[in-house]
């Protein structure tokens, strides 16, 4: 017998607007201070720069917010951009791919990986977390067996267009990062299967009941995922120039990082990708801004640790007020 | 405070009460959830709190037992007046309270649970084991209470006895007032006697009982005295002996309710759900039913007996392992709730908060959840569309929400219920299976379901009822189907249902063979 409270409107929407402008706020002051520190901070060249480095984990980010959104995770997309990077070179070189076939190639696999982590999850009901965590090894193992750690080098001078090119004065990935932010946004937010995602994180038994299509729709994610990490690797890969084994290590921490700084719960049901890109560059910008005042990498560990931890504790304190007030 | 007192005095309250509560008033923002309420509760005493959903019932006891701070108004207790900053601060003054949603440990046992918190110590501040099961025994004695081991791991009792390891706990306290919140909403026939049994022996021991609850007979059976409330405020108090439901009733709703169960008869027509040796094991074996447009099929049974599972199967949540399904005449393979909606079965669960409703999701994403592709444009969702397919379902329901961007966990029982019977109706459904359409919500919101159920038979639907409130499937039903432990035992039209006849096949005594084996 809940008490009726009517002026009580939807609270999640609000909080994340807060949370969000909360991030932004923290946002401008820490790109002012850092300006003020150092003179080549806040050029355009720096942030564009900074924009093309961001890319391969921003679009890794999109469908982690997803993932996240229905209460699961993928601990498995910076493998799966290493074994794409080495299927793009080894379809290439080993196999005779023609470079496209190589790139359309790397990404479908990335797009299998992803659902093979989709159909254990939804037909062996293996928890997210343990199913990702085993392809994380797995996928890096495959990436290293078949490249036998050979790199591939030698691409045509074409193919460096997407990761070091220009398309009017604004670097060729962050264009394909700017659409999927746009294509990523308005799923979530406009369209049904947005919705499910946000009824499967809030209340899974009652999606389903509802005869929403619950395992569908998380098939689908994590196979977005993986085929954004296919195309995560064809940027990474053209940027760097070279293809290895160990591409994308560790990237999964800094997605996630990303996602939950941007106000997406890890338990689910509550995120905006307008919030995962503010959380995305913000500690671009910190570990940029922090490395070009001369602090030192680790250091630049720590404070992004601690400002991670810090809007995790503000957004809680705000949920909690919240509870409170109810 | 002393008028209120007195104004009960005269109304034959006893000289000396355990709990007195006077001119509580409390507010929450943008609402107030009561005014000037007091009542009082004597030692021995069993006294009702009576209302609809929403009407402050679960405000005020949540006062008493120290979850809120009371705006203005006192507690006394035994003669002292009684500050609670806490739950805590209730217990160690003698208030235990037994929520409807019982607080255990599910994997601890009876005895740990009783003594959480407050469990015997032996030499060094270790726990005294032995102590702990000797207490326990001992409190299970007082109850007499013989089918209950301290050992058993709580997660593997029945809900009755889950309740009864909550009563241990409370008397371990030496609580001299237990406060129960609708006690009964999830109890067997059975367990509700033995509750009955059990409260009668606490209030043999002077213990203070507050009891909610939604059931009219339960009060005329237990209670001494009933104070109802409506929007907050208190309507009245009286002796038990000295009302009747329909006073009750009518104070509770402040209008008179038409009749309690308005069944129309309808023209039956073609068979919309045809199941035949539907099997899903252990709890759905051979099952073969036909429900017909216009029909309202009751399925009666004990809880645990197999209806909702054979519903779940029908809806596809746990798809058959074999047997024939057909929907207006046609087979069909059902693997998936979002099939069975793609064939019009709407399924509304039994357990609402669960599986019926998403709690942190606004009244207007509720309602929309199960119709979603009717609102939506190539997979966009047109939110003027959804706005007014959810205006459409409060306006018709009459769902009291203050906005359809509420979230519905903040609505009543009641209200809830109906935001998930809206979102099914939404669907045009041909079938429509109620799973206890109306546990735990209040008279009022209880009778308006039951007239939507009418009218909706006369429109055709096709509806398959399960409830585990006899009155109710005798009262709606144009025939009874009964289920005990997986099978279909016994059929019964509306002339030959009678509490009698239906109330033995459930229970599997003699009798049975009164109604035709299905």
């Amino acid at each position: 017998m809940a008490v009726l409270a009517p002026e009580v409107r939807s609270a999640a929407p609000r909080w994340l607007i807060r949370h969000e402008t909360l991030l932004v706020a923290i946002l401008l002051v820490a790109l002012v201070i850092l300006g003020l520190f150092n003179e080549r901070f806040l050029t355009v060249d720096n942030l564009l720069n900074q924009g093309r480095l961001m890319t391969e984990v921003g679009l890794l980010a999109l469908p982690m917010t997803f993932i996240i959104i229905t209460g699961g995770i993928d601990l498995s997309v910076g493998s799966i951009v290493g074994l794409c990077a080495i299927m793009l070179g080894y379809s290439w070189k080993n196999l005779g791919f023609p470079l496209p076939l190589a790139i359309a190639f790397a990404i479908g696999v990335g797009g299998v990986a992803g659902f093979v982590n989709g159909l254990l999850i939804t037909r062996v009901r293996v928890p997210p977390l343990i199913m990702t965590i085993a392809t994380l090894a797995l996928y890096r193992g495959l990436a290293e067996g078949i490249s036998q750690a050979r790199s591939v080098r030698n691409y045509p001078e074409w193919f460096f267009y997407t990761g070091q090119g220009e398309w009017l004065g604004v670097p060729v990935q962050l264009w394909i990062l700017l659409v999927g932010i746009i294509v990523a946004g308005i799923a979530l937010d406009r369209t049904t299967f947005g919705r499910t995602l946000y009824a499967i994180g809030n209340n899974e038994t009652a999606a389903r009941f509802s005869g929403l299509p619950v395992d569908r729709v998380k098939l689908v994610v994590y196979t977005l995922s993986g085929l954004a990490a296919g195309l995560s690797a064809w940027v990474l890969v053209s940027r760097v120039t070279t293809t290895r084994s160990d591409m994308g290590s560790g990237y999964e921490l800094d997605v996630i990082a990303a996602v939950v700084l941007g106000g997406t719960s890890i338990f689910g049901g509550v995120g905006t990708i307008w919030g995962t890109v503010v959380g995305l560059v913000m500690i671009q910008l910190l570990k940029n801004g922090l490395a070009l005042t001369g602090v030192k990498g680790d250091a630049t560990i720590i404070v992004i640790g601690a400002v991670l931890i810090a809007s995790t504790l503000i957004a809680s304190s705000l949920h909690g007020r919240r509870e409170v007030a109810g | 405070m002393s008028d209120a007192r007195n104004a009960l005095m005269r109304e034959g309250g006893p000289a000396a009460p355990l709990l007195a509560v006077a001119g509580i008033e409390k507010s929450f923002p943008g609402v107030r959830a009561l005014s000037g309420v007091s009542f009082e509760v004597a030692p021995g005493e069993v006294h009702a709190l009576l209302g609809e959903n929403g009407a402050g019932k679960s405000t005020l006891i949540k006062i008493i037992s120290g979850v809120y701070r009371p705006d203005a108004g006192t507690i006394h207790l035994d003669g002292r007046p009684l500050r609670l900053d806490s739950p805590d601060d209730a217990r160690r003054a003698g208030i235990a309270t037994i929520y409807q949603e019982l607080l255990l440990f599910r994997d601890l046992t009876v005895a740990e649970n009783v003594f959480m918190g407050h469990a015997p110590r032996g030499r060094g501040g270790r726990l005294d084991w032995k102590a702990m099961a000797a207490k326990t025994e001992a409190l299970l004695a007082t109850l007499e209470i013989v089918d209950l081991a301290p050992s058993r791991v709580v997660g593997s009792l029945s809900v009755g006895n889950r309740q009864r390891v909550e009563i241990l706990r409370a008397l371990s306290q030496d609580a001299q007032l237990l406060i129960m919140d609708e006690p009964t909403a999830a109890l067997t026939e059975y367990d509700v006697t033995r509750l009955f049994d059990i409260v009668r022996r606490l209030k043999s021991r002077g213990v203070g009982i507050i009891y909610i609850s939604h059931r009219m007979d339960e009060i005329f059976q237990l209670a001494d005295r009933v104070t109802v409330l409506r929007d907050g405020a208190q309507v009245g108090t009286r002796r038990v002996a000295e009302t009747s439901s329909a006073e009750l009733v009518q104070m509770m709703v402040g209008r008179q309710i038409e009749s309690l169960f308005p069944k129309v008869a309808v023209a039956v027509g073609a068979p919309v759900l045809e199941v035949r040796d539907l099997v899903r094991r252990p709890m759905t074996r051979r099952i073969s039913l036909t429900v017909r447009a216009g029909e309202i099929l009751g399925l009666a049974g004990l809880v645990g007996s197999g209806r909702s599972e054979l519903a779940r199967t029908i809806f596809g949540v746990t798809p058959a392992e074999s047997g024939e399904i057909l929907v207006s005449g046609e087979p069909v393979q059902i693997r998936a709730p979002s099939r069975a909606r793609a064939l019009g079965i709407a399924y509304v669960p039994e357990d609402r908060a669960t599986q019926g409703l998403v709690r942190p999701m606004n009244v207007r994403e509720n309602f929309s959840l199960a119709s979603l592709a009717r609102v939506a444009r190539f997979g966009f969702i047109d939110s003027a569309a959804e706005t007014r397919l959810a205006e459409t379902g409060v306006a018709r329901f009459r769902v009291r929400a203050g906005s359809l961007d509420q979230v519905v966990g903040r609505l009543s029982g009641g209200n809830q219920q109906k935001i998930v019977l809206g979102k099914w109706l939404a669907n045009q459904p041909k079938l429509l299976i109620l799973d206890e359409p109306t546990r735990g919500i209040d008279v009022g919101a209880k009778a308006e379901i039951h007239r939507l159920m009418c009218e909706l038979a006369a429109q055709g639907l096709a509806i398959l009822m399960i409830s585990s409130e006899l009155p109710e499937v005798l009262g709606m039903s144009d025939r009874v189907l009964v289920m005990r432990e997986g099978r279909l035992v016994a059929e019964f039209s509306r002339a030959e249902a009678t509490p009698e006849a239906v109330g033995a096949a459930m229970m599997g005594s003699q009798g049975a063979d009164a109604g035709r084996a299905a």
